[in-house]
């Protein structure tokens, strides 16, 4: 089996893809914010709850893969607890280690750096920067 | 006479005979991409097919020796153009069993013919309270189309229902065949399931109640001969690039009386017989349909796939085919969580699965690392995946080069991929 995909998979990703952090609706939310690929069909929502402009409940559901799940998942655990201008600059860095060829993402932990491997397969970076692009989008007209 | 026709019958099968001289175990060796990548296994054929050396060859030497617009100039290389242009058609109208070769409209693709009928065709006759009939099986270009004719007219999309193994159910449409209804419009073979639909009965049912019908042939003019007389289906189209032909260049097939019936869907050069600036006066059929400058070369392009088909013999394909296919599915059947979505009695060598908790882009992304080309998605056919309550699928689909070790070889990363995952 392929090494170079391997390492795209790694274990973070797979278990994040199996067991994935605040994987549930929430009919309560303030806000939900829809996270769509027409090209493949992957399609998740997001529900915050929002208190004094920080993000108090973050959860997510929908259907994806593996990459798009676990990498949405790693959102919402990163983002939760932030206020709506440190988890703006979350996104971007996150972003800006997915798009940017030379960086390699250590800083952001291990985690983060997981998917910054989805550079070396252009058809998968989608899946990596789904939740996050929709999200920084959000994030901007709210801030 | 009988005596005369038979003779020729006769000749004609033996002259056939003859001129057979592709053998599918050395077919391989007539596709150039097999030779630049040599470790391909390229499932992926209901996507498109790839080109044989003939083709590709046809339409450089077109442009490299013959090029000149067509119907236009009178200089000598844009007669021959007009003339191999214009050949093509006959070409194609011969491979269909067509009545003439003025039933045949060179189009862009099969999405581009069912939205000429559905838009030149249909709209003017279709009124509010109307129905138009499509089955649950549709790729999305024989569905969106018509939902858009009948939202203008407010008439009513309705749905041939099908059941579990991705058969249609036929009583059912028996019974939707109203006086209400305007048009018919069903694939031959279906892209995400592999079902191949009984068109001859169902234009039969179609017919007793005086409706036209359209065949989305897509899938199936690769691989199934078409004798369109003997089926007599009143709109029929095809996309060149499934037919192992160039992109870009496709057919709408149309009974002469119905497409004398259609005003064209676009106005430009070439399809008048006279202009003022007070009115126009348009050519007749099929240039009517044909506006501006067309794809010339993707025409002897299609030219080319028509001959390279014509010297294969399609019984042998067929059964080729079908091995391929039974070979797979046995081996699929093997492999715990798995299940084949669309199981349908008649079938193509179109093979969709579901495997799992695992991503049909999960898969497709494993398989690409080993050479592998299959195709992971709703493959166009959105209603179809929520009929099966799957979001993808994995497909694959066969054509004539693809040997059994390649299924094999498929079928073992596909074992190591689940063992990937866990």
């Amino acid at each position: 089996m392929n090494e170079r995909l391997k390492g795209l998979y790694k274990t973070i990703i797979l278990e994040h893809n199996k067991e994935p952090f605040f994987f549930k609706k929430n009919e309560e939310a303030t806000y939900v914010l829809k996270a769509y690929n027409q090209i493949c069909g992957d399609r998740f929502e997001l529900y915050f709850e929002v208190k004094n402009g920080v993000i108090e409940d973050l959860t997510f559901h929908g259907f994806g893969c593996a990459i798009s799940k676990a990498s949405t998942s790693v959102l919402v655990k990163n983002l939760k607890g932030k206020d709506f201008v440190k988890a703006l600059l979350s996104c971007r860095q996150f972003l800006s280690v997915t798009n940017d060829e030379e960086a390699n993402g250590e800083n952001l932990g291990e985690e983060l750096e997981a998917f910054s491997a989805a550079k070396e397969f252009p058809g998968r970076l989608k899946c990596a920067t789904l939740a996050w692009d929709e999200m920084i989008k959000f994030l901007e007209e709210k801030k | 006479m009988l005596f005369n026709i038979q003779t020729k019958q006769r000749a004609g099968r033996w002259l056939r005979k003859i001129t057979i001289m592709i053998e599918l175990k050395n077919i391989k060796s007539h596709f150039p991409i097999f030779q630049h990548h040599p470790d391909l296994v390229y499932l992926d054929n209901a996507a498109t097919t790839q080109k044989p050396k003939s083709v590709i060859d046809a339409i450089s030497n077109f442009y490299e020796k013959e090029n000149a617009n067509i119907h236009r100039g009178i200089y000598p290389l844009a007669v021959t153009a007009s003339q191999k242009y214009e050949a093509v058609r006959g070409k194609v109208a011969q491979f269909l069993n067509a009545k003439n070769s003025e039933e045949i409209i060179y189009t862009s693709g099969t999405t581009a013919s069912i939205n000429l009928v559905a838009h030149s065709f249909l709209s003017p006759r279709l009124e509010s309270g109307d129905e138009v009939i499509i089955s649950a099986m549709e790729h999305h270009a024989n569905l969106i189309p018509w939902q858009m004719a009948c939202k203008d007219a407010g008439a009513h999309l309705r749905i041939i229902p099908m059941n579990e193994l991705g058969e249609l159910d036929l009583k059912e449409f028996e019974n939707m065949l109203s006086s209400k209804v305007k048009m018919v419009a069903i694939t031959h073979i279906s892209n995400s399931l592999g079902t191949i639909n009984p068109i001859g009965e169902i234009t039969e049912l179609v017919h007793q109640k005086n409706i036209p019908i359209l065949v989305d042939g897509a899938q199936s003019v690769a691989h199934y001969p078409i004798d369109l007389q003997a089926l007599d289906i009143d709109f029929f189209t095809f996309s060149g690039h499934k037919l192992f032909g160039p992109t870009g260049i496709g057919v709408l097939y149309g009974k002469k009386q119905y497409l004398n019936e259609m005003e064209p869907y676009q106005f430009g050069g070439d399809m008048i017989k006279n202009v003022t600036f007070e009115a126009s006066v348009f050519a007749d059929v099929p240039q009517r349909f044909e506006a501006g400058t067309t794809n010339i070369a993707g025409v002897i392009g299609l030219g080319a796939a028509i001959d390279f088909v014509n010297e294969l013999d399609r019984n042998e394909v067929m059964s080729f085919l079908k091995k391929n296919e039974k070979n797979l599915i046995d081996k699929l059947l093997k492999i715990n969580g798995l299940s084949i979505v669309g199981q349908a009695k008649c079938k193509s060598a179109i093979v969709s699965f579901s495997m799992g908790n695992i991503h049909p882009h999960d898969i497709a992304t494993f398989l690409g690392a080993e050479n592998i080309a299959i195709r992971a998605g709703h493959h166009c056919t959105q209603p179809v995946m929520d009929f099966f309550k799957v979001p993808a699928t994995t497909r694959v689909s066969f054509s004539i080069y693809n040997q059994a070790e390649e299924v094999d070889f498929f079928v073992e990363k596909l074992k190591e991929i689940k063992q990937f995952f866990g």
